[in-house]
């Protein structure tokens, strides 16, 4: 899985979609074209960083309605509309539902490069998040159903023995599956199993 | 014969009867008186017409009037007197005239010499006679009367040098006959009194060519004075009036004369006996000496009087001041003027004109001013054609700015690779060159669209020029196609496959179409997506060019259709009302018809017939 960024250019305008995806190229950023948002969504983006950046008129779906199927299809590529004709309407729909910037047509390329970087950036930070919560997930399907139990009891802010008279177990093999599930889930202390509970009980929100 | 035409015609026989009764009784009561006139000369001599006329006017009507002439001097001698005498007793020994009239002096000598055989109990009245020849003879007796006369030579050329003050020159003409030598004596005389103001030069009966030849000479300081001849130096005889008409034809001076009977030959004038009053005169003496009056009682006046008589064309012709013709003269021949000689009819005219004057110049100020109103008119409707195309503009201002930002974008991005690209120092020709052709071509694209826009939004004089409608609808099309695009709508353009030429103004044409596509297209706002469909077709039809806009849309309400191109009807929210009134008055400029129907099925249709440019074209042809 390459970890280079691709930004995603869909646009009608043949000419400008060109200049862009020359301009991104130039820019050392690695694009690619699309004239409709149905070409985009024909062809399923590989997995790895990147941005869309989107025009909202176009003929068929619009920029917008694009944005609103990727979001129902929760994929969470960041979105930086470019427009030829500000209307405030289509802006405040767009930064609603979560894009990173509405720009108009023609665009300075610092204001495009930033906005793509923020983008980019926004879409690092969402992909590690989503990686570390993945990564917890996978600890937390090792643990063994006593060892959830233990571990919810932990987070709970129980004693040991109050778990081990809860569960009918004795103290010391509540002891010993708390020493297994932390080893298992990668943590030292009772504090840090706190926030990864904290966390956990995030991503299942 | 009707009874009706019958009973006329023994009315007639009555009346008739009548009448020779009525007559029958009048000669019975008063008796016929007889008076016998003798000129001297002719019977068609002026003088003896003229004085004829005026005694019969005068004379009462139961005194029958005989006339004889004894044609001095074209006959002459004892033995013509004795036949004459002889002829007139005899002649008139049944019928005995009471009194004799005498007309010219002969004519007097004669019955002086002859009176005694001659109905010597008639008292005798002599007119034309000159108060000269009265002197010459003896006292008449006391039954011989009248009033004379006197040809006034002096005074006709008194008053002709009067009117030609520069004349240095007098030319005196006469005749050979005995008259003529009379005349001529007597003016040898009265001339010799001009002798300081003018040099005389008598023309004395030399032959008529002579005359003429010599008349024909003179110069701008010579006048004419004749009192005709009755025959000329080579014998030839004339009427004295005749020979004055002939002078007066040739002469290169003004002629004058002292007989009235030369007026209309072409003499100036002359101060003259009136030869009508003088037989007036001579009629009311006949007519007491009837009544029994004696001869000796008779209060007469000394002398007939002289007038002074001009003729106008001669005035006009010799330029003479008409201020110095006294306000006593009979002015004969003026030419009166057109007011003068119909007055009323100059007047009706005059009015008639000023009336009709005053009708045009009526008709022209309202000719103007209302082409002044058409003039404001006109240039309301340009102005107001231009406010509907700002709006239209207005309402496309978002496709519009998108259709510009595109490329203008594209140039934007392409510049800034290009930049980028050189920064990078490598070698990227290649690419730069394609980057170049990039931007210019979408320098161009944003340019097309401007250049559209413009030409919508110009404000522009209407013109009348041949366009391409096909061409006039492509680019509505693609002023339209962000537009579209936006409202999701399919524009779908139907040309004809031949070029179709209309006479008129282009941009007015392509406003009316883009305002029915606008309409077209918030009429299929509400449908899906999939129905929002306007198909824009142009065809050649029989008589013009058919221009069609379709849509399958809400319609259009019956209770709307008559109303639709009204001003200020809309059945839009924000519609001004507007649009549809301009698009019919810019069609009806062009000679063309707009209406609506609906569609079949849904929607609404749009027509808009125009006249071909060559059709247009082969009519003023026809006319020219």
């Amino acid at each position: 899985m390459s970890t280079t960024p691709l930004i995603h250019v869909v646009d009608d305008d043949e000419s400008l979609r060109t200049a862009l995806l020359r301009l991104l190229g130039a820019a050392g950023f690695e694009a690619r074209g699309y004239a409709s948002a149905g070409d985009f969504l024909l062809q399923p983006p590989p997995d790895r960083p990147g941005c869309l950046l989107l025009d909202v008129r176009m003929p068929g779906p619009s920029g917008l309605d694009l944005q609103a199927a990727l979001r129902r299809q929760g994929v969470a590529l960041p979105v930086v509309f470019l427009t030829g004709y500000a209307d405030v309407a289509a802006s405040v729909r767009a930064m609603k539902a979560g894009a990173v910037d509405f720009l108009t047509k023609p665009i300075e390329r610092a204001a495009l490069f930033d906005a793509l970087q923020r983008a980019l950036a926004r879409d690092a930070v969402q992909r590690a998040a989503r990686d570390e919560a993945e990564r917890l997930r996978a600890c937390f399907a090792l643990l063994t159903p006593r060892e959830r139990a233990i571990f919810d009891g932990i987070v709970a802010g129980k004693l040991n023995k109050q778990i081990a008279e809860e569960l009918e177990i004795a103290e010391r093999t509540v002891k010993l599956h708390r020493a297994q599930l932390m080893a298992k889930l990668g943590i030292t202390s009772t504090a840090e199993l706190g926030r990864l509970a904290e966390r956990l009980r995030h991503l299942s929100d | 014969m009707s009874p009706d035409s019958l009973n006329a015609a023994s009315c007639l026989v009555r009346l008739l009867a009548a009448c020779c009764l009525v007559l029958a009784a009048a000669a019975t009561a008063g008796e016929i008186r007889h008076v016998l006139v003798l000129y001297s000369s002719h019977r068609l001599l002026p003088a003896n017409l003229e004085g004829e006329s005026g005694l019969r006017e005068t004379i009462a009507n139961s005194t029958e009037l005989s006339t004889e002439f004894l044609d001095y001097p074209h006959f002459e001698g004892e033995s013509y007197v004795h036949t004459v005498t002889t002829f007139l007793r005899e002649k008139y020994a049944l019928q005995p005239p009471e009194v004799l009239v005498v007309g010219g002096e002969e004519a007097l000598a004669f019955l002086l010499g002859h009176h005694a055989e001659l109905f010597p109990q008639a008292p005798v009245v002599h007119m034309g006679v000159a108060r000269s020849f009265l002197r010459s003879i003896p006292p008449l007796p006391a039954d011989v009367v009248g009033v004379p006369i006197e040809y006034d030579f002096s005074g006709t050329i008194e008053q002709a040098l009067r009117w030609h003050p520069r004349a240095r020159h007098l030319v005196v003409v006469t005749g050979t006959a005995t008259w003529d030598r009379e005349f001529e004596a007597r003016l040898r005389d009265e001339v010799s009194h001009f002798k300081d103001r003018a040099t005389a030069e008598f023309l004395a009966g030399l032959p008529t060519g002579a005359v003429l030849k010599r008349l024909g000479e003179l110069g701008g300081d010579a006048v004419v004075f004749t009192p005709g001849y009755f025959q000329d130096g080579e014998g030839r005889h004339f009427v004295p009036r005749e020979a004055a008409r002939i002078m007066a034809a040739a002469a290169t001076a003004p002629v004058y004369g002292p007989f009235n009977t030369f007026l209309g030959t072409g003499i100036v004038g002359g101060r003259l006996p009136n030869f009508v009053a003088m037989g007036r005169q001579t009629g009311e003496i006949v007519n007491a000496l009837l009544d029994g009056a004696a001869p000796a009682a008779l209060r007469l006046p000394e002398i007939m009087p002289n007038t002074l008589n001009v003729d106008w064309r001669q005035v006009r012709r010799w330029g003479i001041d008409e201020s110095a013709i006294p306000g006593d003269a009979i002015v004969h021949f003026r030419e009166e003027t057109l007011l003068e000689a119909h007055r009323n009819e100059v007047m009706i005219a005059a009015t008639v004109f000023l009336l009709q004057a005053g009708l045009i110049a009526g008709l022209l100020i309202e000719h103007r001013r209302r082409r002044l109103a058409e003039q404001a008119v006109q240039k309301q409707r340009t102005e107001l054609a231009h406010a509907a195309r700002l709006a239209v503009a207005g309402e496309l201002t978002g496709s519009i700015a998108h259709e510009i930002n595109q490329p203008l974008g594209a140039i934007l991005s392409n510049a800034d690779a290009g930049e980028l690209l050189l920064e990078s120092g490598a070698d990227r020709r290649d690419a730069l060159r394609e980057i170049l052709a990039d931007i210019r071509r979408d320098d161009l694209r944003a340019g097309e669209v401007i250049r559209r826009l413009r030409a919508l939004l110009a404000k522009h004089e209407v013109e009348r020029q041949p366009f391409d409608l096909n061409e006039a609808v492509s680019d509505v099309a693609a002023l339209l196609r962000a537009e579209t695009r936006r409202r999701g709508v399919t524009l779908d353009i139907r040309l004809a496959t031949t070029a179709l030429t209309v006479v008129g103004d282009r941009i007015q044409i392509q406003q009316v179409l883009i305002n029915l596509v606008l309409n077209a297209m918030d009429a299929v706002a509400e449908v899906p997506e999939n129905r929002r469909t306007i198909v824009v077709s142009v065809e050649n039809v029989a008589g013009g060019i058919a221009l069609a806009v379709r849509d399958w849309g809400h319609g259009i309400a019956p209770d709307d259709l008559p109303r639709l191109f009204d001003s200020f009807f809309s059945t839009k929210r924000q519609g001004m009302g507007l649009g549809l009134s301009i698009a019919r008055t810019i069609v009806e400029a062009h000679g063309g018809r707009i209406w609506a129907e609906p569609g079949p099925g849904d929607g609404a249709v749009f027509h808009i017939n125009l006249p071909a440019a060559s059709a247009t074209a082969g009519q003023s042809s026809e006319t020219a």
